[in-house]
């Protein structure tokens, strides 16, 4: 008994609401425990199952060096598996005989007497119970049946459970618990739970009167039915998202740089849950949204919503000039496994990072094949507000560009032109190596990928420039990427393929304004002194430069080079109305830059020109021999110039494209400095559906991820959904560790109600407003929270759901609430973060210079700032989890700090006197109705009368004490606001009761 | 299972009744200290987290954090080579690695002597004249080595053991093992000096740790704390308040049945305001004798030496009222903290001046009070710096090598551990890791620092990792 109760600690202490609690009850427990030797105890089971009564015995006590890590195994013996836990063992014997415990030497050891041979051996702490001995015996007795973990095996209902619904499966637990369920809830509890727990806000007084009025059947129904449907809604479920994908504005570390466009990423997730996005949809746009084929538009903006999702994976902490910038790549990359399997899968791939998975079935090789996948994966800016009309439009003037260009050159075409000799003397290279990294004077960008619009499908070779009025042909334009296919201020990058520092120097030619080239080595973005410095070049001159980048000190690094429109600046993008760059080629090269670069004439066999064939035309053009006039052209031109006109960028979000496709290594005990000779194909993960497919697309294999995860067979993406959503209805999982589904998480109080809830949210198309309805529209969901305390003795954790359980509202919930109450909230849908206010406690580097308002402009707490190094402190005070990795659950605490802010902090005093003026705003109120306005207001009910007659005792004392000390006592306001604040410390604000 | 028992249970087992239960709960009772055998040492191996692990020799830490990265070789591991070597090329003498500012000068000599002092005969700089004097209570490594030459990283991973962001800091550790001793003060409290090191705050958050274990900021000033000041201005009306909300809360719960933390929570107000009062208190310093003061540096004419005076005091006047880790940040002189990448000499004389008096004073005001057996004074930087210039007149950082001590419960004082090369550029012998201090720390402590653990993401995890070992003889 000891043992398990010790062993609930860690995990435990995160799900009982107070942790005091927590370690009170073992305290008490251990104490009750000892010289209790009486091994009466729940009867054991008829039939013993290896998932719920035997793989937690082994996971606790035996897996650390009997499990499927074998670096760690003892005595090669693995009672994970049925082959290894009934193969012959060294010393002779067989671990488990099965049929038969009293051949099976493991009830052997767990039964030794002496020291040495006893296992679990005593220094590490582990002893196995009685009951849990007897339940091994059993086991064995029946047969040793090995099964593969429960959360491994694929949703699965028998033909009785499939008719059933929620009620069914938590009543038929609590009859065999002999548990009796709690009455329903009243009314005026109801609608404010249902209005905190879909809306994070509380009723207003009309809603709870009319719901109270209502005597109508659908009443319930339809009161879930409007918030679901309301903005609110999308606020407090996003929210709840973004503590899985760390969201924070800042990257952290020393100077806390902003990470671009974060809250767009927030507005996003506020639409997609108002608008009830499908979940597998919003799965593949935050995997691979860059890549779906069919991209996603809002209805109302017709912005292109797919993209935004994948900054989600850029929400992580940013390092400050690292020396060892493989090592950052690294951490990087495990952050965004971590994040990534967590979030989707409820599995602790990062475990995997230095040796195969201590506990589940997952090995070092299949992290680094998700490695390999996000090391294919760069960071890139990308447009926020990318409409479809601008996606159109674009198109239609590449189009219209196309057509003037076809309709030019096949009129040269039927000219005969004469070929003019081709200067073909290069000046001979003085000495100088160099290799060419790419090279845009032909049409294509040699291998180079393009994101956003700036850069078209092509480079600008044999683009005709047409006279403006006559449309006479001037000549055909020479060959370079240009970011200006639709004019300067559109975003748009230019990026190489991976390839590994060799040389000393990386040479661009280029021109441009307000624009940037980068190289990027590891995927490093933070790119400035005092280390990485000459890495980045502003490009700020309309003539031709050779741009160059001292890269010595990085030999042997991949690296890409990144050419943009547009500067960093301290690490926010930014685009200029005039930003354009134009580039003609890149090169490696060693001491000096090398005198002239060949063209690699290209036979490509496209309708249109090559380089050499354009200066022919061109030369012909200026003797005078062909001599053309496009005048037809002109409005096509015209119609082209008009179509580009609104395609400025303007707004930015830092996400994801694909990169060169990598394949990594092992790193052995997770040290890069250490790679395996073999590298691990891209691939999902090897014990699910899928896993041992390598990815075969060209890029990083972020979509095939996405298939993979939603591959019908999989046991785990529709559970870890459904139970996250049960957990933010009823304040607990039925998963209790809903980011960890391995064999250290815990097992399902009710596995059949989470497969139906799974099964059902798939077949329902992945309805997330429809599986919130489906819950909340439960008995289980209405019961109210009083348990009689003989249900609180069989299940005092509240398992069975004999009744609702009292929760503590989260910290947005009662900062909103705060302002809700007080009518001072502003409930402007989206837009960007209001400013952190700045206390004296908060310092350090990257301080803003400016504080943000008090009351954060009265805006919900979803809208205010998350700067990683000066976090909120009521935020966090609250529980509102540190962004560096997924907390799809969050502690409960209870700190004196909490009671200080809500008895001295500013924002509250002075949301108190808002609300006391409000009230005396209110005409002919008596003073009952005072009270009762408050309470309405505050707890969505009327004040009994006893509270009143408190209320009244409470404001003459104040009268009175404030009279002896000669202050004034007529002033209503200042009595109210201590009322108003005391109530505001009422528990019943923060707790939905 | 057994089934856990209902706070009204264990109100009724408690023999402290309600005030005793408040206590447990407040700044995150301890893992360990609940249940202390009488010897202190815990006989059954399943009493682990039930008390602490050995007889702990440290009830208490003060942590005087060094920001920035004081230069080894020019305070307490002399090099009479750099002086003969003075201007000559470093990478002609030894391999240099890649630096923060890849700017390496010449070998650069310090420009301040160093003595013998105490009965030990340990070796110090001019810029440390008055800890000079505590020699003799001090055990000094000068094989401390770091993973990382940026401040932020190595700076988390002084305080949580990695380099990265989110992990629990070393404070967050050992409240969580041993909880506070103090009811109406927070166990982990960190006195901001001035600079929140690179990192942020977030190198003294409880990061998986629940919030109960984070630091409390304290500063100088009128309102020592966030929200520790009354905003009622008529004297006892906030008692009045919280007598209503009282009242109400509790006839709320009596309709309620059982609602544990709704409870909880009731009793969370005492606590918050009893802190109201004892911690304006403590940054009184009424009490203290002008000569205790003094010994501080309250008289000084430097203000940075008067602030961490005041700093130092406070961290005694914690420690009596049995806070168990105190960190103090360093003071804002006019040249940054100890990250002297150029003007070396004028920054770390400002630096130093700022801190010397008010450490000795410290050390000899906790050793006459009898306080210094059982707290564990702990100095150090997050790194060394380099033993050649940057640029002119600075110093890099150095990842490599640098020195700390500690002074105080179960350290040998007098003592020199660790050995730089004639350089004072890497550690030579006895290389002690950050790891290792975190081991040694906690060991004085009374725990084992590989098994005071938390389950996180599928992991038990440790301050010290899977690494760490008690440095053995730096022990008394």
């Amino acid at each position: 008994m000891k043992v398990r109760v010790i062993k609930m600690l860690g995990e435990f202490g995160k799900v009982i609401p107070v942790t005091r609690f927590c370690w009170m009850t073992c305290i008490i427990v251990f104490l009750y425990s000892c010289g209790n030797q009486n091994p009466t105890y729940e009867p054991l089971p008829k039939t013993v199952d290896f998932n719920f009564h035997i793989r937690p015995i082994l996971v606790q006590n035996c897996y650390l060096c009997h499990g499927p890590d074998p670096s760690s195994r003892k005595a090669d013996l693995r009672l994970d598996t049925f082959e290894g836990a009934t193969a012959a063992l060294k010393e002779g014997g067989y671990a488990v005989v099965p049929g038969k415990p009293g051949q099976s030497e493991l009830m052997l050891r767990i039964n030794h007497e002496h020291e040495d041979k006893i296992m679990p051996p005593p220094e590490t702490n582990s002893k196995l119970t009685l009951r849990e001995k007897a339940l091994l015996e059993k086991w064995i007795k029946q047969g040793a049946e090995w099964k593969p973990h429960w959360a491994f095996i694929k949703p699965n209902l028998s033909t009785e459970d499939q008719k059933a619904d929620i009620d069914e499966f938590i009543d038929r637990e609590l009859s065999q618990k002999k548990l009796t369920k709690a009455s329903p809830a009243d009314k005026n509890t109801l609608i404010r739970r249902v209005a905190y727990l879909l809306t994070g806000l509380p009723p207003t007084p009309e809603a709870v009167n009319d719901f109270v009025s209502n005597t109508s059947e659908k009443a319930y129904e339809d009161m879930v039915d409007t918030y679901l449907a309301s903005a609110a809604y999308g606020e407090r479920w996003a929210r709840h998202w973004m503590d899985l994908v760390r969201y924070a504005e800042t990257k952290g570390h020393e100077f806390d740089y902003p990470i671009t466009g974060a809250w767009k990423y927030r507005d996003y997730l506020i639409r997609a849950f108002n608008n009830d996005l499908p979940y597998d949809q919003l799965l593949t746009e935050h995997l691979a949204g860059d890549l779906v084929t069919h991209k996603r538009y809002d209805s109302e903006t017709g912005i292109q919503e797919s993209q935004i999702a994948t900054a989600f994976y850029a929400m992580g902490e940013g390092t400050h000039s690292p020396v060892d910038v493989k090592q950052d790549e690294a951490n990087r990359i495990d952050n965004m496994i971590d994040v990534t399997t967590k979030t989707f899968q409820g599995l602790t791939v990062s475990c995997a990072k230095c040796h195969d998975h201590k506990f589940d079935p997952i090995t070092a090789a299949d992290y680094y094949a998700m490695y390999g996948v996000m090391e294919s994966t760069r960071f890139t800016p990308l447009e926020a507000d990318l409409t479809y009309d601008n996606e159109v439009s674009a198109k239609e003037a590449l189009e219209l560009q196309e057509y003037i260009k076809s309709t030019v050159v096949q009129n040269l075409k039927t000219k005969e032109t004469e070929k003019a000799q081709i200067d073909q003397q290069i000046t001979p290279n003085t000495g100088s190596s160099f290799k060419k990294l790419g090279d845009f004077r032909e049409t294509d960008f040699d291998g180079w990928k393009t994101t956003g619009l700036a850069f078209g499908n092509s480079t600008t070779l044999g683009n005709p420039i047409l006279a403006q009025g006559t449309g006479k042909l001037m000549f055909l334009d020479a060959g370079r990427a240009s970011s200006k296919t639709f004019g300067p201020g559109v975003l748009g990058t230019l990026r190489s393929p991976d390839f590994i520092l060799e040389n000393d120097f990386i040479g661009v030619r280029a021109k441009g304004e307000h624009s940037t080239i980068r190289i990027i080595i590891d995927n490093f973005q933070l790119i400035q002194w005092p280390i990485y410095g000459e890495l980045t070049l502003a490009v700020d001159s309309k003539k031709w430069q050779n741009y160059k980048f001292n890269v010595e000190p990085w030999k042997g690094h991949k690296a890409y080079i990144e050419i943009l429109p547009g500067t960093y600046n301290t690490h926010n993008f930014e685009l200029s109305p005039t930003a354009f760059v134009e580039a003609e080629y890149a090169i490696a090269y060693n001491t000096e830059w090398p005198g002239k670069i060949p063209n690699s004439s290209k036979e490509d066999g496209t309708e249109f020109l090559g380089a050499s064939e354009v200066k022919d035309v061109n030369s012909a053009i200026r003797h005078g021999e062909i001599k053309l006039e496009f005048p037809e052209l002109l409005a096509a031109v015209d119609s082209s110039t008009q179509l580009s006109k609104p395609l400025k960028s303007n707004a930015f979000i830092y996400g994801v494209s694909d990169g060169s496709a990598i394949d990594s290594p092992v790193f052995i005990r997770g040290r890069y400095q250490e790679p395996s000779e073999e590298k691990v194909p891209r691939r999902f993960l090897s014990v699910l559906p899928e896993g041992d497919k390598p990815f075969v697309s060209e890029g990083s294999g972020r979509l095939e991820l996405a298939e993979a995860m939603l591959h019908k067979d999989n046991p785990l993406t529709s559970r870890v959904m459904v139970n996250r959503i049960w957990h933010h209805l009823f304040g607990k999982g039925i998963v209790e560790t809903v980011d960890n589904y391995g064999l250290q998480g815990k097992l399902p109080s009710h596995p059949e109600l989470l497969d139906h809830l799974a099964l059902k949210f798939q077949e329902d198309e992945w309805s997330i407003k429809n599986m919130v309805k489906y819950i909340v529209m439960s008995n289980a969901f209405k019961r109210s929270t009083s348990l009689d305390s003989e249900a609180s003795k069989i299940d005092p954790l509240n398992t069975y759901l004999a009744s609702f359980p009292v929760r503590r509202l989260e910290s947005e919930a009662i900062r909103d609430g705060i302002l809700a109450v007080t009518e001072s909230l502003d409930n402007t849908l989206c837009g960007p973060p209001v400013p952190t206010y700045l206390t004296e406690f908060m310092g350090g580097r990257g301080k803003p210079e400016v504080s943000g308002p008090l009351d954060g402009a009265g805006r919900r707490s979803i809208y205010q700032e998350v700067r990683r190094n000066f976090l909120e402190p009521m935020m966090t005070t609250f529980d509102r989890p540190i962004p560096f990795t997924t907390f799809g659950r969050r502690d409960v605490t209870n700190v004196p700090a909490q009671s200080l802010i809500l008895m001295n902090d500013p924002f509250v005093i002075q949301q108190s006197e808002l609300m006391a003026q409000k009230l005396l705003e209110e005409p002919n109120l008596t003073f009952d109705q005072r009270i009762q306005w408050v309470y309405m207001r505050m707890f969505s009910r009327k004040p009994t009368e006893n509270e009143i007659s408190n209320a009244a005792k409470f404001m003459d004392t104040v009268k009175q004490m404030k009279a002896s000390n000669e202050m004034e006592t007529d002033n209503e306001l200042d009595l109210w606001k201590e009322y108003c604040h005391s109530v505001f410390n009422l528990k019943e604000f923060i707790y939905l009761i | 299972m057994r089934r856990p028992l209902s706070r009204r249970e264990m109100l009724t087992i408690c023999k402290g009744g309600f005030g005793s239960l408040a206590f447990m709960s407040l700044f995150g009772v301890g893992a360990l200290s609940c249940n202390r055998s009488k010897s202190g040492i815990i006989e059954s191996a399943n009493d682990l987290q039930l008390g602490p692990h050995y007889l702990p020799k440290a009830k208490n830490v003060i942590f005087l954090y060094m920001d920035g990265g004081v230069s080894q070789v020019d305070s307490f591991d002399p090099k009479p080579r750099l002086a003969k070597e003075n201007g000559q090329d470093p990478r002609s003498k030894f391999k240099v690695d890649a630096t923060q500012f890849d700017n390496v000068g010449k070998i650069l000599k310090s420009p301040w002597e160093f003595k013998q002092y105490g009965e030990c005969g340990m070796p110090v700089s001019e810029l440390f004249p008055h800890i000079a004097t505590c020699v003799d209570d001090i055990a000094l490594i000068r094989s401390m080595t770091s993973q990382f030459p940026e401040h932020t990283n190595a700076n988390y991973f002084l305080h949580t053991g990695s380099g990265l962001q989110g992990r629990p800091s070393m404070g967050s550790w050992m409240t969580y093992g041993l909880g506070s001793e103090n009811q109406n003060i927070p166990g982990y409290v960190v006195l901001d000096g001035g600079l929140i090191p690179p990192g942020g705050l977030d190198n003294f958050k409880n990061g998986f740790l629940p919030a109960s274990y984070q630091a409390s900021i304290l500063r100088a000033g009128p309102q020592p704390v966030a929200n520790i000041i009354p905003k009622e201005k008529i004297p006892n009306l906030q008692e009045q308040k919280l007598d209503f909300i009282k009242n109400l809360d509790n006839d709320q719960l009596a309709a309620m049945g059982e609602a544990d933390a709704i409870e909880s929570a009731i009793s969370n107000y005492e606590l918050a305001y009893k802190m109201q009062s004892s911690i304006p208190e403590l940054t009184e310093f009424k009490e203290e004798t002008e000569a205790t003061k003094r010994l501080y540096g309250f008289d000084s004419d430097d203000p940075h030496t008067r602030g961490y005076a005041a700093q130092c005091l406070l961290a005694r006047r914690l420690v009596e009222r049995g806070v168990r880790f105190i960190e103090l940040t360093c003071p804002k002189v006019n040249a940054d903290r100890w990250d002297q990448h150029g003007n070396l000499k004028d920054g770390h004389e400002r630096n130093a001046h700022a801190v010397d008096q008010p450490i000795a004073g410290l050390i000899k005001d906790l050793k006459s009070r009898g306080l210094l057996e059982e707290t564990l004074v702990v100095w150090t930087g997050e790194f060394g710096r380099t033993p050649f210039a940057q640029g002119k007149d600075g110093r890099d950082h150095n990842p490599s090598a640098f020195s700390m001590w500690m002074a105080g419960a179960g350290v040998k004082g007098g003592t020199i551990f660790g050995k730089t090369d004639e350089y004072g550029y890497r550690v030579i012998q006895n290389e002690v890791t950050v790891h290792d201090l975190h081991a040694t720390m906690m060991h004085l402590l009374g725990i084992d620092h590989e098994r005071l653990t938390f389950r996180f993401g599928g992991r038990d995890i440790r301050l010290t990792d899977v690494h760490g070992h008690v440095i053995k003889d730096i022990l008394a």
